[in-house]
């Protein structure tokens, strides 16, 4: 679904990613983790072209990302979805229209049809009460949901999720991993940025640890976390578990 | 009892007698007509350097427009406003016979022009980039994400600073005498001269701007207010 080949990013004289090649299948749910500064969230930011790459190609679907530009790129992005640390809602909409703002703009429903699907959304995150309000009235754990349910209006393919925890106060966390879990049980196909090493283990289907802006290693979770190879994995994990 | 009897006696003297109101009036409404033709055409010409300025920052091939809109706003807000009104009045008025309020008009709102550019630029920029990312990562374009998601949010960092710059402009048109142009400092300043006492026609212009630069604030704030509904809690 997603081939990485060859991937570089620099920003200026810094070199963050250093040459990635990475397969992603329909259905994995793939987890990153990683030091901060190891390149992890550039790594998912340069795979909907947040990020230009410098060098190497990422091929979704058939199409090469990294050549696409204007309508193809967008076009593309509908079918990736992505939720960001802060949520990024946007704080002059009501959820409602958060939720059905692009399927609305870019053609895909009409507003009535928009409207049902943000209704389901928001039952199936259980906050159908907060179709109408906006986003200051919400709390952090519930913005995050509702940033989830934004994307998966667009019915995409895959789903990126960078570090969408890390903003929470602890509380906060389980609803979102939840919601994250429930996601991964239907099928969704994800590439999740975490801190979260329990929700590496129990929902992931492959965890990859990134150092210096390279996959140092990567495996099944129950291998990768009892028995890590790479020597600064095991001090990583030393560290965090 | 009799200072206020001055006073009044002061007052009638420039405002009332001989019809002297007739003239501040007129005045006013210059003042007020020149202001609102250089707010519009400051608006519009801020509106299209501020574009230039982003189209600039954002796409390499569109540098060298940040170049001249560039140049254009430093030579602006380096030159005194009253300077650049009679450069524009001798090179238009004395050339082509056009009547002075033009020169007038497009003096204060090329001046204000590149305040108002510098005022949209920043409040765009005040936008969270995140906004930006995560209009693009749903599939909308730049330009629908600039329509329908930075440019709502930005209007409300803009609005408060543009009406500042308004009112200011209003009270900068009270130079515009320097051109013949008769507003109503000008027409202070002729009251004066005919009713021997320069004060109180002076006193009487001044309130004269006070009073629109209170109403402004107020219908400004009352827009705020309006626009500050997402911000509930």
């Amino acid at each position: 679904m997603i081939d990485v080949k060859n991937l570089h990013k620099s920003f200026g004289d810094k070199q963050v990613l250093c040459g990635i090649d990475e397969h992603i299948e329909k259905g994995e749910k793939v987890v990153v983790i990683g030091p901060s500064g190891s390149g992890k969230s550039t790594f998912l930011r340069c795979l909907n072209l947040l990020e230009k790459p410098t060098q190497g190609s990422i091929v979704f679907e058939g199409s090469d990302i990294t050549a696409a530009s204007g309508k193809e790129l967008n076009r593309i992005r509908q079918k990736m979805g992505m939720v960001f640390q802060h949520f990024n809602l946007f704080p002059h909409l009501t959820i409602r229209k958060n939720i059905t703002l692009a399927p609305v703009k870019l053609g895909l429903m009409s507003q009535a049809e928009a409207d049902k699907k943000a209704s389901e959304l928001l039952l199936r995150v259980g906050l159908p009460e907060k179709a109408d309000q906006y986003p200051a009235q919400l709390s952090g754990g519930q913005k995050q949901r509702i940033a989830i349910v934004r994307s998966l209006a667009m019915n995409p393919d895959v789903m990126l999720f960078d570090e969408p925890t890390s903003a929470l106060d602890p509380e906060m966390v389980r609803e979102v991993l939840d919601f994250m879990k429930q996601l991964a049980t239907d099928g969704m196909t994800m590439v999740v940025v975490t801190h979260e090493m329990g929700f590496a283990r129990e929902v992931g289907s492959r965890v990859l640890f990134m150092d210096e802006g390279r996959i140092v290693e990567q495996n099944k979770p129950e291998e990768f976390f009892a028995h890590p190879r790479d020597a600064r994995l095991q001090e990583f994990l030393s560290k965090v578990l | 009892m009799s200072w206020f009897t001055g006073a009044w006696e002061r007052f009638s003297n420039a405002f009332l007698e001989k019809d002297r109101y007739l003239s501040f009036l007129k005045g006013f409404g210059m003042t007020l007509e020149i202001s609102l033709f250089a707010v519009i055409l400051g608006v519009v010409l801020g509106i299209l350097l501020a574009v230039a300025k982003y189209m600039a920052a954002n796409h390499k091939s569109c540098r060298p427009l940040g170049w001249i809109a560039n140049v254009y706003i430093t030579v602006i807000r380096g030159t005194p406003v009253y300077v650049q009104m009679l450069i524009i009045y001798y090179l238009i008025l004395t050339a082509r016979g056009i009547p002075a309020i033009v020169s007038g008009v497009l003096c204060f709102g090329i001046n204000s022009s590149a305040y108002v550019a510098e005022i949209i630029r920043a409040g765009i920029e005040a936008v969270d980039r995140g906004q930006m990312e995560a209009g693009r990562s749903l599939g909308l374009s730049e330009m629908q994400t600039m329509k329908e998601i930075i440019m709502p949010q930005a209007v409300r960092n803009i609005l408060p600073a543009l009406g500042n710059e308004f009112i200011v402009l209003i009270k900068e048109t009270a130079v515009i005498g320097g051109i013949t142009v008769l507003d109503v400092t000008k027409a202070a300043m002729n009251v004066g001269a005919s009713s021997y006492d320069y004060l109180t026609p002076l006193l009487i212009a001044a309130a004269m701007y006070l009073v629109v630069v209170i109403i402004l604030t107020k219908l400004l704030s009352m827009l705020e207010r309006r626009l500050a509904k997402s911000d509930r809690r």
